[in-house]
């Protein structure tokens, strides 16, 4: 149980000769080599070396559960190894529990973590693996032995105490690294993508004994993943970076209905917000975004911001989520259906107007009858964008409102 | 019928099968069917079929016996210095250290020289009279000695040139081991609590005893074999205080003509050997499967 305070924390990672004689250039190059992934790295890159994390600053509150989330090479591990102490901080400070830790080694910092494959102890048996930093500590056996039990009670690992990690398969892995950081009792608990090696339906369960154990162990957790579903079921709050910068701090539903930037609003929610470049215009006094010929007027709430925050007519991204776009039969936009996907109680549908794609998800039972099996390649429906759920972003990238 | 498949493969392996019976195969059984007989070089023929009464000779044979106990006060010796300064050298290796990689080539060199120049160039530089080392000494005041012609110093002289070749080979076994840990129980382990010292107790030393073994026991296989080392530098003299079991037998063989004893003496060598390099593969094995 402690706070901690992360006050323009810092991560440069220093050249190396071989970098020097290559040059900015040829480094960048390696970089996008390294780092395996989808999305472009946009790391910044000084004379000093490669930044891979800026100004970060978060103050977290006693027994808060934070998540940091974005794609990869966005700087949320670095930034979760530099409060466990296996990076050295740059600039800036680290406070654990009000007191400065950026050059105290890890094991002063009175923290445990779990790593994405596991690091157990490959030599020592289940039971040895969760009784180490105990008996480093010197802590008597008979204490050892109730923690590490009581331990492994919780996770459902005490058949397996007498195991090796290797006989062990990777949710039991897991499991056992989690026992490791409970009998710690540590003031922070850290996470870096635990559940990333697991496939699919054992990570939805390790998420729900997640939950539980937090409850249980009611502690201060920062768990870094890269999946938005396992941000948003699991933290208090959460923290967005992209590129080494914070993109927003915010509770699950203000990250979800109150995306800062554009980047915000395409990471959280699947499918993705659909967007469009359009503008925001004025007629009378009335705002509205004009779409495929259409005017979707601004609701009565949004007006009220727009007067007070004087905001002026300009052009704008307009997002939209799947679930917000309404189904019409009279009014909106034509659309084409492409693609169906039925998912069960709803539908993903993929349409176009006038060659943009626009996905909607659509309840199956809110549907006529005849389409409640979902749509066939071809088929028109009419689309509608209420106001008040609409996301405006400015050219900035920046949430208008 | 041999499919096509099998009908390539056995096509391409004959020829190194063919090499392998030659050269190895038939020298082997040749050998073993001549330590039943009473072989001698200097008379014509097989001799007689004598069964095991060459290896009983041998056994009885004391300067052999005292040829095996010199081999294996010289293994042991060799593997133990061997291991543990490779060992500490192969730990700095693994740090950060400035200008690792030009140690490292020195030290790697030599290894790539064959033994029969090492022992050449050591012989002059521990000549007696004409050495660069008794030189030095001159300079520092101390006496010069008779290195490899001293009953007191030759063996220790010799393990000590053996050392200074073999020990890149345990330098290199033990670093490829030291580097191919896993580095998140470290991390790990620092999060734990662990000091240096402990991570190296706890973790670099069990995670590191597989490899260990291997190089021990593969290393002590080669200490026991040395031939060519020895037979450039004494000859197995002064007396016979470097005298290992392999110049015994090659002495037995072609100095005094005993071919089957000579034999017999190297399936007892072969003999003592096996299980050690069983003990080997097995660790070798597991690891491999684990």
């Amino acid at each position: 149980m402690a706070t901690v305070t992360l006050k323009g924390i810092k991560k440069i990672y220093p050249l190396s000769d071989d970098d020097k004689k290559k040059g900015k250039k040829g480094l960048f190059k390696k970089h996008e080599e390294e780092i395996e992934h989808e999305e472009k790295v946009n790391l910044q890159i000084t004379d000093q070396g490669t930044v891979a994390v800026q100004e970060f600053n978060l103050d977290i509150a006693d027994k808060e559960f934070i998540v940091l989330v974005g794609p990869s090479g966005c700087g949320k591990s670095t930034t979760l190894r530099m409060i466990a102490g296996l990076e050295t901080i740059s600039e800036g400070e680290l406070y654990i529990d009000g007191q400065l830790v950026n050059n105290k080694p890890p094991k002063d910092r009175d923290i445990a973590m779990v790593f994405q494959n596991y690091a157990l102890y490959p030599h020592m048996s289940v039971y040895d693996n969760l009784a180490f930093a105990l008996k480093i500590r010197k802590t008597p056996k008979d204490i050892i032995d109730k923690k590490v039990r009581d331990a492994a009670e919780i996770l459902g690992i005490t058949e397996y105490l007498h195991r090796k990690p290797k006989a062990l398969s990777g949710g039991q892995r897991q499991r056992v690294a989690i026992g490791r950081a409970i009998v710690r009792e540590p003031q922070v608990f850290l996470m870096d993508e635990p559940l990333s090696n697991l496939d699919a339906k054992l990570r939805n369960q390790m998420r729900a004994e997640i939950i539980k154990l937090r409850q249980r162990i009611d502690t201060t957790f920062i768990y870094v993943t890269h999946d938005q579903t396992e941000a948003m079921t699991l933290g208090d709050r959460i923290v967005i970076m992209k590129d080494g910068f914070i993109q927003q701090i915010g509770t699950p539903y203000e990250v979800f209905h109150h995306p800062a930037n554009l980047f915000v609003a395409g990471f959280i929610g699947t499918p993705q917000m659909n967007f469009f470049k359009t503008e925001l215009a004025e007629e009378n006094g009335q705002y509205y975004v004009p779409l495929f010929g259409v005017k979707f007027p601004m609701d009565a709430a949004h007006m009220e911001q727009i007067k007070e925050k004087g905001i002026k007519p300009q052009e704008i991204t307009m997002g939209i989520r799947p679930e917000d776009v309404s189904i019409c039969y009279e009014g909106g936009v034509e659309a084409t259906v492409d693609v169906c996907e039925m998912m069960g109680s709803s539908l993903h549908i993929h349409t176009t107007i006038e060659d943009k794609e626009i996905v909607v998800i659509a309840q199956s039972k809110e549907l006529p009858e005849d389409k409640q099996l979902g749509f066939a390649h071809g088929d028109k429906i009419r689309l509608h964008f209420d106001g008040h759920v609409l996301h405006l972003f400015g050219l900035d990238e920046k949430n208008l409102f | 019928m041999l499919s096509d498949r099998r009908k390539n493969i056995a096509i391409f392996l004959l020829p190194s099968l063919v090499m392998l019976i030659v050269t190895v195969v038939v020298p082997l059984l040749y050998s073993f069917a001549t330590s039943f007989f009473s072989l001698d070089l200097k008379y014509k023929g097989w001799g007689e079929f004598v069964g095991l009464g060459n290896y009983f000779s041998a056994l009885k044979d004391q300067y052999f016996m005292g040829s095996i106990k010199t081999t294996v006060i010289f293994s042991v010796i060799v593997v133990a210095i061997e291991f543990i300064v490779g060992f500490a050298i192969a730990l700095l290796f693994n740090t950060n250290v400035k200008g690792k990689n030009f140690f490292f080539s020195i030290v790697i060199i030599p290894m790539m020289i064959t033994p029969v120049a090492v022992g050449l160039t050591w012989r002059l530089l521990l000549h007696s009279t004409l050495g660069v080392v008794n030189w030095f000494l001159s300079l520092l005041g101390i006496a010069g000695k008779a290195w490899l012609a001293d009953n007191a110093t030759a063996l220790a002289t010799v393990i000590f040139i053996d050392v200074w070749q073999q020990i890149s080979y345990m330098v290199l076994v033990l670093l490829a081991g030291l580097v191919s840990l896993p580095k998140e129980p470290y991390e790990a382990a620092s999060i734990d609590g662990a000091s240096k010292w402990q991570s190296f107790k706890f973790i670099t030393m069990p995670l590191m005893a597989p490899t260990f073994l291997v190089a021990i026991l593969l290393r002590l296989i080669t200490a026991f074999k040395t031939y060519d080392l020895i037979y450039v530098l004494t000859k197995g003299g002064p007396g016979t205080s470097t005298e290992v079991v392999s110049y015994y037998i090659y002495k037995t063989a072609f100095t005094h003509l005993k071919t089957s004893k000579a034999a017999a003496m190297s399936f007892i060598l072969l003999i003592i050997l096996i299980p050690v390099s069983y003990i080997a593969t097995r660790i070798l094995k597991n690891r491999n499967e684990g």
